[in-house]
């Protein structure tokens, strides 16, 4: 205040704070105590001399609008400093399921950042937000923001940070919580506390932490996205107490740290020419890729190193590694060109154990080498930099000949440099003469796979997936198209018929294998797609959709154009083939395989789903003579920016 | 003892397999077909994919088929002993098998001459 100036009535003093409905003077009783505890000094006290809410309705004879905790004169809303660090760390969006202890965060963004950089994204499942983060990180190259409850919330999440963590994909999430037991309101707010909120997740995110103090609370964010930014990629998570979004603070007071990029780690250059040495002198070098495309650079890498050395690429389809058409890419001769390999060199695999050993699920189960023996391993793995103890995504232990703790699309220019410079002329012309060989080789199987066994049950009912991928092929391939979704349980059809060149149209499966990640990353992927005006499909399991049906009603809320066609093989189906092959082994068959695995009695109806939070819905589409045009009018609705279903019965798989 | 036990399977279903094939049912063969789960490996119309090898149309011969189901064991397939699936029932799988309409050739789809 201006001591200039004479001081204000009382009675104009309450009537302002009224009409603006500025907590400045006070709260419910514990609430603003714990706001001033907990800015841990950065948020003074308020005056002891305030009067209480009750005194000042019956003053000025009407209910006063009062926030729940204190902001002092001339501070800031904690929860403002946070939006400035989102700004700072370029996240664009921001999905939640709305709680109490978010509120202050939610608040700022609504009417602090109004709804723009961050921009909220609601969703009706915490699973579902974490996977629509999660699609979009792999399109856009960075994280979102999660916004969740604590406990409850993250309760609701963790299966979707299960497989983020195993995808290696970054994510920010922020949770509330109400760590002071003295001043917390009581009832749900303390059954949703929490000493520890995050224990839950730190098995399976890279890092997480309950910062005390507002300053502490931008710079974890900060240390947060910075960790989560390191390959190997995954989610982080703050828990930011309601004190500290709730409370405020001076500018003066609070430093927000600039964000600086980390370098990825790269081989050491020693190893780096061991590496190329090794490759150049192979008879047969075959390279196996799995989550290793980070950017858009890294398939033209990959592209320059496989044509150098003539090495077969067998990509596991973690990422979009490869072009799918490339002459070198062996993937659908996979088992046999890995295991004739004298030197096989691992990108970012997340199972080198499964490329060099077979394993038979039988009743006795067998494993033994797949690879040739003696054959040289190498390994550029990120994820040898970090990992953790209970949860076995690392696989099976596999002892190699070289491994680089290192980011493989880092290493590959100084790999590709010391290849050019290990070459000679006779190691050139033997690379050339193999890749024509390999080039020849899967041309053929090509063919064969088109021309003959894409044929089989083409005008069957349910339709085949062969039908199926041809069909949508013939409607997006003269767009600039992106697929947001595995394909393996549709045997592949779609890397097997489309043309895959570009960096961008594919972007893997879940990385955990858990179900409920298919529809809200497609929406995510799609959000990331949508400023470039592609056009995004999603071949979408119905199991896997009816974890969380709410998706769809986000990706309606938000405008964002995108094809989901319903894989719709009414089941489980891994699960009826595990049951199957378990009653088989028992000898006491299969009929009853269908008991708590498949989706019939009654049938789901996903059009009709779709149609009951605004999307537009077609189908169930049995005939394959209706499918082409069905696909087609699905398109001008995509076209016209907005998401549509196509539900299609199909074959298994 | 044990290595003469698939071998006295394999005899024996050969020996069957000619005479359940004489009263083969297709109709009754695809009932079956998918009764027992074939259809989940190898597709309604036996076309197969990537958990399961084509079956159908031109399905192997009856006996081989017969000993494959039997002694599957070393294989991701299940074995189907005689008390799942019957050496009648085997012949009536094949005669479905057997009368899948053959596609068009892939040269005669257009979708699949759609670079």
């Amino acid at each position: 205040m201006d001591e200039g100036k004479p001081a204000v009535s009382r009675r104009n003093f309450l009537a302002a704070a009224a009409a603006s409905g500025a907590a400045v003077v006070a709260t419910p009783p514990g609430a603003g105590q714990a706001a001033a505890q907990g800015a841990a000094g950065l948020a003074k006290s308020a005056p002891t001399s305030a009067p209480s809410h009750a005194q000042m309705e019956a003053e000025i004879g009407k209910p006063i609008k009062v926030a729940a905790t204190m902001a002092e004169p001339g501070g800031r809303p904690g929860s403002d400093y946070m939006v400035d660090v989102l700004r700072a760390l370029d996240i664009d969006y921001v999905a939640t399921n709305p709680a109490s202890s978010c509120r202050g965060l939610h608040e700022s963004i609504n009417n602090y950042a109004m709804n723009k950089k961050p921009e909220l994204l609601t969703a009706m499942h915490e699973e579902v937000a974490t996977a629509m983060a999660h699609g979009y990180a792999k399109v856009s190259g960075k994280p979102m923001g999660l916004l969740f409850h604590g406990t409850v919330g993250i309760q609701h999440a963790v299966m979707a940070f299960y497989n983020a963590w195993c995808d290696r994909v970054p994510m920010l999430v922020m949770s509330g919580n109400h760590i002071d037991a003295a001043h917390r309101p009581p009832g749900i707010p303390t059954t949703h506390a929490a000493q520890d909120p995050l224990s839950i997740v730190r098995d399976f995110t890279k890092w997480d932490d309950q910062p005390g103090s507002l300053q502490a609370a931008v710079e974890s964010m900060m240390r947060a996205h910075k960790i989560a930014m390191t390959p190997p990629y995954g989610p982080v998570c703050i828990s930011l107490d309601a004190h500290l979004q709730e409370g405020s603070a001076p500018a003066s007071q609070i430093r927000i740290p600039k964000m600086t990029k980390v370098s990825p780690a790269q081989g050491n250059s020693e190893d780096v020419r061991d590496a190329a040495r090794m490759l150049v002198a192979a008879q047969n070098p075959v390279i196996v890729v799995d989550r290793a495309a980070r950017t858009h650079k890294f398939q033209g890498l990959l592209v320059e190193l496989a044509e150098l050395l003539g090495a077969g690429v067998v990509d596991q389809l973690g990422r979009q590694n490869f072009p799918s058409r490339h002459p070198l890419n062996q993937t659908s001769r996979a088992r046999g060109v890995a295991a004739a390999a004298d030197v096989l060199l691992g990108l970012e695999l997340n199972d080198f154990w499964g490329i060099v050993n077979s394993y038979s699920d039988v009743a006795e189960p067998k494993q033994g080498r797949r690879a040739k023996e003696g054959a040289k391993l190498i390994s550029i793995n990120s994820r040898d930099l970090f990992l953790k103890a209970n949860y076995q995504d690392f696989q099976r232990f596999q002892d190699v000949d070289l491994a680089m703790a290192a980011d493989a699309e880092a290493t590959l220019p100084a790999l590709i440099e010391a290849v050019k410079s290990a070459m000679t002329p006779e190691a050139r012309a033997a690379a050339a003469k193999r890749g024509a060989a390999l080039g020849s080789a899967v041309a053929k199987q090509v063919e064969r796979l088109i021309g003959v066994d894409a044929t089989y049950a083409w005008d069957a009912s349910p339709i085949s997936t062969a039908r199926l991928s041809a069909e949508l092929w013939a409607v997006i391939k003269n767009e600039d198209w992106a697929l947001v979704s595995r394909d393996v349980r549709l045997s592949n059809w779609p890397h097997r018929l489309w043309n895959f060149d570009k960096p961008y149209q594919y972007i893997g499966d879940s990385g955990g294998a858990g179900q409920g990640y298919g529809m809200g990353a497609a929406i995510g992927a799609a959000l990331a797609h949508r400023e470039h005006g592609r056009f995004v499909v999603n071949l979408q399991g119905d199991g896997d959709l009816m974890y969380g049906p709410g998706a769809l009603w986000s990706a309606v809320h938000h405008k964002i154009p995108l094809m989901t066609v319903m894989h719709n093989n009414r089941a489980y189906h891994q699960e009826v083939m595990h049951v199957q092959r378990v009653g088989n082994w028992r000898d006491r068959g299969v009929e009853r395989a269908h008991i708590g695995t498949t989706i019939e009695n009654p049938h789901v109806d996903f059009a009709t789903l779709a149609r009951s939070m605004g999307m537009q819905g077609i189908g169930p589409i049995a005939d394959p003579a209706e499918l082409g045009p069905a696909l087609r009018r699905a398109a001008q609705i995509v076209k016209a920016g907005e998401p549509v279903m196509v539900d299609v019965v199909s074959q298994p798989r | 003892m044990k290595s003469m036990i698939p071998a006295l399977v394999i005899g024996l279903a050969c020996l069957s397999a000619s005479v359940s094939s004489a009263r083969a049912d297709a109709a009754r063969g695809k009932e079956i077909y998918t009764k027992v789960g074939c259809y989940q490996c190898h597709g309604y119309d036996g076309q197969g994919g990537n958990t399961g090898p084509r079956l159908a149309p031109e399905p192997m011969e009856l006996d081989a088929l017969k000993t494959f189901i039997r002694n599957a064991s070393a294989t991701a397939m299940p074995p189907y002993s005689a008390n799942l699936v019957s050496d009648g029932d085997v012949a009536d799988i094949h005669a479905y098998l057997a009368s899948v309409r053959k596609p068009p050739a892939g040269k005669d789809i257009p979708l699949l001459n759609n670079p």
